[in-house]
């Protein structure tokens, strides 16, 4: 069920004038447009798909929502898992869905059938993360169990186990080449892998290393965002093992809160918040520069649109809903 | 988010195809392009300022080591969005990409039933494995394993922009894979074949179609196993299946083929042949490997190709290194000469792999060729980088192309632009970037430049080309020039050398510009001439080296590096032919007979032997090892190395010790007693020199040589081991050298020369320690040898005519002969020798012979200070 909105009630840009003349402190100025409500329980995640049709979300319901990502109009529910969804993802031609389950499972979606197609069985403990390679013939899943698995899509056999964390594995993701993969563990370290042979190119590690809640590459490749339960985002050069930006402000100690990259208008680094706001910064000068109310508990999730100024949020137990908000930048 | 532009712009690729295959591969090559452009009058940047014949490094696929800007300014804006474009693969990516999916298409053809429904995508779990024995399972479990790993790659690479390449590489991993798992079970006839029936039965498309993918691989590598596996299903197949599978497993496939087939190289100018030197004695058990013999063919694209091969008698049993390389140099050599008298007017360009390329060099030495191409060229050697002042490849006046790999192990860049620089020849060097001793370019790199063997191996064609054709249209233009002509007559030289008589070569290459005296009418006897004592210099390698392999080296490094040994003797051998050719009376003979008596008694119990070290750190080396005997109580043991025990050498470095040094001083003392003796009575040179007030003997003595050496740019007079050479062969030679080498440059005492028949060459044979088989660097033992020998009558002759006639190889088989005189010897005075190798320039070990007496030095210094000693020699004063 979507709720619209009228005017820009939820939106309060948060900048001092002062700064409003320089020129990257251009606000985006992004306003609530609907709150999407249907989930019976927290949400945990939300994604559009590539071709900007649907938002889908998961929940710990256990069940999938497929939403209008334009008019927040509920399409389709997937059933089908035995325990709470943590994570979900698209394949590149946003035919098929891919979700991450406490039953230890991961499941393929047929969207437009709502079917599932495959279930990926082999962790031994919740799986919290997914996503597809770019030609979507790979699944990578990471879960509680410490191992990343690299799964076939057309097979649904798990091709490669990797194991080299010593903590959950909160988040993992392929380049835009779909030649590495990034994963981030509660073992404080980011590796980015071979995705081809599996091998471990690299690691990350931060002095005093805190968990790391979120990671993800650059839409180019060449940065990594990554998150870490010390209430900061980092943006790194990887390749040269450097940390190029620091984004603080908002809340983030206790959930892997899901953060993206704002590149449809301005340049921007966008993040839910234990706060219940999501945050928005600018990418190169590090200021926040809005802050949007309207949730009421944790904001789990916040991802942008593909093509158009949009971002969607959901947010934990108490709110359940997932609010779509629009920027005319 | 869309698929990557999978299907590349086909047309572009073609486009620039059309190019110089070499330009667009070697990006890199093209900043030196722009400096040119801007500024054509300039020297190329990378151009050495010292020596004129070395031309730049050109280096292929070597990416440069750019400067990271250290800070990073927060201001500078991050660009998270753009991609950084792919660069254009520079095969044919839609041929590339066909013949990829070769496998993928027909591998139907595998199948045994192919009526029946494809295995399911789950056959995995429909696999019946009831009735498998443990091996069985083992075994399959492991191509299993293989496959998975590399439809992973598959998966994972599709869509990439260099896909093919990518691919290939992983299904070289898998076919790897698959063989070792087949090794396992030693390629067990009845496993294998039911591995092969089980797994064309079970596999599903996908898998089988990698499954014959590797198979495909390794048939290109080991075609009698692959078949033994498929006799099995080829039967139950029927013939159709087994003819299309054997056709798709013909040879394994490569992306740049397109490519590589339609730019094919041209010929050379001048329709020269082309010799290519083998690397080692040809066998029946080892065949001649598969690249060296795909390179063979890759050159028949280029001329005339003409491999030259070694057979060993017996198998190779019972030949040491050296003589297995005087068999080589002696095949390349005779092949040279005989098409010399086949096609008089034909270019003759060498190529040699490895060691082949050092034959090569050698050859160029000794025969008139138009070029040499060293590929994979072995400069690093157990005693540091070739190129000593006395190497003879310095010499070198043919033109010569080095294609080194930037990560090989034998070689190093850097030192090959030190080596480079040295030689008189002009030289171009080609740098392949990750690539090893054999220039094969690493997985790596192939990955991440998207290469394929092939197209590197043509790059270096094409280098080789480039090289030979500037070579050749130039000899071309002078063969209708005048003959007094300056190049040309150099281009001849190295022909006449081997004409002329090394008496007449000698002040030749003592005054290296061409002096009158080098232009003396050439005895065209002399290199064949049998009689003649100073026989020419290609055969004076010969004369020298009786060593027998030292059985701690292995291979390949082992042979380079004794060959380099073997180098380092011709030179000293020339140094001291040198040395004589001013003596022209007998009793020269006589004194110098003397002086050894007296130097034998001294020397009188130790033996010698090799320190067979890796010498990039010690320079001073004394090696002293005892026959199996008490150490004798004389010299040897006030040397200083009470602890030498039998057979084992003793190596002692000047930073180790500074009393070492000073012992060795004093040995050296009283091993230049013997020395000044005869030296003073036959040279006033050498009294000039020797009256230097220096307290330190072995100052005095390298003053000396340093003296000589600054008379002559001649290389070899001022090395170490001549100076010990110098030591064991009596200052004689020495001071006959500082007389004599001033005098080269006239023609004067050059043909007394000739006519001299000293028992030098004799004295100069290596040493042979009976009972070890480890006979190396022995330099001036045989001077006891041949002067017992002398003594005991009859047997210098025999020695003589061995050393003037045979050369090495004779010399070399008649080992067993000399090992009885040097029994015998040691029977009648000496039971064992005393062998002092050192190593490094004189003049630096002077100045560090007071230091270590003085204060010590440290260890690291020492040894960082003297490596470069024996490798560089400071012009002299």
């Amino acid at each position: 069920m979507a709720t619209e909105e009228s005017g820009v009630a939820g939106a309060e840009p948060t900048l001092s004038s002062d700064s409003g003349s320089k020129q990257e402190s251009v606000k985006p100025n992004y306003a609530l447009k609907f709150t999407l409500a249907g989930h019976t329980e927290a949400v945990s995640a939300v994604k559009f798909s590539p071709n900007g049709e649907w938002l889908a979300s998961s929940s710990a319901d256990k069940l999938i929502i497929i939403w209008g990502a334009y008019d927040g109009k509920h399409e389709k529910t997937f059933y089908g898992h035995n325990l709470e969804i943590s994570d979900i993802a698209w394949s590149s031609d946003s035919s098929r869905l891919i979700s991450a389950s406490d039953d230890r499972t991961l499941k393929l979606w047929d969207v437009s059938s709502g079917k599932c197609l495959k279930t990926l069985k082999g962790h031994n403990n919740y799986v919290f993360c997914c996503n597809f390679n770019p030609p979507s013939n790979l699944i990578v899943s990471g879960s509680f169990d410490e191992s990343m698995k690299i799964w076939e899509v057309k097979t649904g056999k798990c091709l490669k186990t990797l194991s080299a964390h010593s903590d959950p594995v909160s988040a993992v993701d392929f380049n835009c080449s779909g030649s590495l993969i990034v994963s981030g563990s509660y073992d404080g370290v980011c590796r980015i892998w071979d995705a081809a042979s599996g091998q471990c190119l690299k690691a990350l590690i931060v002095d005093d290393n805190p968990p790391v809640s979120f990671v993800k590459f650059s839409p180019n490749g060449k940065y990594i965002l990554t998150a870490t339960l010390d209430n900061t985002l980092k943006l790194w050069d990887y390749s040269r093992n450097r940390c190029l930006k620091t984004y603080t402000g908002h809340k983030n100690e206790k959930y892997c809160i899901f953060a993206s990259f704002s590149v449809t208008g301005g340049k921007w680094i966008v993040s839910g918040s234990e706060d219940n706001l999501v945050y928005i910064w600018n990418l190169q000068t590090k200021e926040v520069v809005q802050k949007l109310q309207g949730h009421t508990d944790t904001v789990i999730s916040a991802v942008c649109h593909p093509t158009e100024n949009i971002i969607a949020s959901a947010a934990l137990e108490n709110d359940k809903t997932i609010k779509l908000w629009i920027s005319n930048y | 988010m869309a698929h990557r532009g999978a299907e590349r712009d086909f047309q572009t690729s073609a486009r620039r195809m059309g190019t110089s295959l070499l330009f667009q591969l070697s990006v890199h090559e093209r900043e030196l392009d722009l400096v040119f452009l801007d500024h054509s009058y300039a020297k190329p940047w990378s151009a050495h300022p010292d020596a004129s014949s070395a031309r730049p490094t050109r280096m292929l696929f070597v990416t440069p080591r750019r400067q990271h800007e250290t800070t990073i300014e927060s201001e500078v804006p991050i660009d998270v969005e753009t991609v950084t474009s792919t660069p254009v693969p520079l095969y044919d990516n839609q041929k590339a990409r066909s013949v990829m999916n070769e496998c993928e298409r027909h591998v139907i053809f595998a199948r045994t039933d192919a009526d029946a429904p494809p295995p399911p995508e789950d056959w995995e779990e429909h696999v019946n494995r009831t009735g498998w024995t443990m091996a069985q399972n083992k075994l399959f479990n492991k191509i299993l394993k293989a496959l998975q790993s590399d439809r992973l790659a598959r998966l994972a690479n599709e869509g990439a922009c260099n896909e093919p390449v990518l691919r290939r590489v992983a299904v070289d991993k898998c076919a790897r894979r698959v063989r070792q798992a087949l090794a396992s079970v030693s390629w067990d006839t009845k496993l294998i074949q039911w591995l092969h029936t089980t797994l064309v039965e079970t596999l599903s498309l996908p898998m089988l179609a990698a499954y014959l993918d590797a198979l495909q691989t390794l048939k290109g590598k080991i075609p009698t196993l692959i078949d033994r596996m498929l006799v099995s299903s080829n039967t139950k197949t029927g013939a159709a299946g087994a003819e299309a599978l054997s056709l798709l497993l013909k040879r394994p496939w490569d992306p740049a083929v397109g490519v590589l087939s339609h730019n094919k190289p041209s010929k050379l100018p001048g329709s020269p042949l082309i010799l290519i030197a083998s690397s080692g004695p040809s066998s029946s058990v080892f065949p001649t490997s598969r690249r060296h013999r795909f390179w063979q063919s890759q050159l028949s694209c280029l001329g005339k190709v003409i491999p030259v091969t070694t057979h060993l008698l017996n198998n190779g049993s019972g030949v040491g290194v050296l003589q297995c390389l005087e068999h080589m140099i002696g095949a390349v050599r005779s092949k040279v000469l005989e098409i010399h008298s086949h096609f008089p007017h034909k270019p003759i360009i060498l190529i040699g792999w490895n060691t082949g390329a050092l034959v090569t060099c050698h050859v160029s030495l000794m025969e008139y060729v138009t070029a040499v191409v060293c590929l994979g060229f072995p400069l690093l050697t157990v005693d540091g980088p070739r190129g000593d002042v006395d190497d003879p490849l310095l010499d070198m006046k043919t033109p010569v192309l080095f294609v080194i790999g930037q990560n090989s192990l034998q070689c190093h860049p850097e030192a090959m632009e030190d080596f480079r620089e040295k030689i008189r020849a002009e030289n171009s060097l080609v740098v392949v970037g990750g690539a090893d001793d054999n220039l094969r370019i690493s997985k790596a790199k192939k990955k991440s430049e998207g290469l394929t063997q092939s197209m590197v191996d043509r790059c270096i064609q094409d280098e080789i080309v480039d090289f030979l054709t500037g070579v050749l249209t130039r000899a071309e233009g002078h063969v209708g020039s005048e003959p007094r002509d300056l190049d040309a007559e150099k281009k001849k030289k190295p022909r006449d050398m081997t004409r002329r008589d090394l008496a007449f070569e000698i002040p030749d290459r003592a005054s290296r510009p061409a002096s009158p005296a080098a232009k003396l009418p050439a005895s065209p006897s002399g290199s064949e001439d049998l009689s003649s004592v100073s026989s020419s210099p290609t055969s004076s390698p010969k004369t020298k080296v009786t060593t027998v392999a030292s059985v701690q080296k292995s291979s390949q490094i082992g042979t380079s590096q004794l060959l380099k040994r073997h180098v380092q003797r011709t030179e000293a051998v020339l140094t001291h032919k040198q040395a004589q050719v001013p003596i022209s009376s007998e009793q020269a003979e006589e004194a110098e007979k003397e002086d050894l008596r007296v130097q034998l008694k001294r020397h009188h119990p130790s033996s010698p032997l090799p320190g067979s070290k890796g010498s990039k750190r010690p320079k001073i080396k004394v090696s002293l090892i005892s026959q199996g005997e008490t150490v004798g109580g004389s010299t040897p043991s006030q040397v200083g190395t009470p602890e030498v025990t039998g057979g084992k050498p003793i190596t002692m470095t000047l930073g180790q010790a500074s009393a070492g040094a000073k012992e060795l001083t004093g040995l050296l003392t009283t091993a230049k007693l013997n020395a000044s003796e005869g030296g003073v009575s036959t040279s006033p040179a050498s009294s000039v020199v020797s009256s230097s007030t220096t307290p330190s003997a072995l100052h005095t003595l390298q003053s000396r040589l340093v003296a000589t050496s600054t008379g002559s740019t001649l290389p070899g007079a001022t090395s170490a081991s001549s100076l010990l050479q110098g030591l064991s062969f009596s200052l004689q030679d020495i001071s006959s050298k500082t007389s004599g080498l001033p005098a080269n440059p006239s023609p004067g005492p050059a043909p007394q020369a000739t006519s001299v028949k000293l028992p030098a060459p004799m004295q100069s044979l290596g040493t042979i320690t009976t009972g070890t088989s480890t006979i190396v660097r022995t330099i001036p033992v045989a001077t006891t040898l041949s002067s017992l020998g002398a003594n005991s009558g009859g047997k210098p002759t025999a020695i003589h005519q061995l050393l003037t006639n045979g050369g090495l190889a004779k010399l070399a088989s008649s080992l067993p002969g000399l090992a009885q005189i040097s029994n015998q010897a040691s029977g009648l005075k000496v039971p064992t020798t005393i062998t002092l190798t050192l190593r490094g320039q004189p003049s630096r070990i002077t100045t560090l012979s007071p230091m270590g007496s003085g204060a010590a030095l440290s260890e690291e210094s020492t040894s960082h200070v003297l490596p470069s000693s024996t490798q560089r020699l400071p012009p002299a004063p």
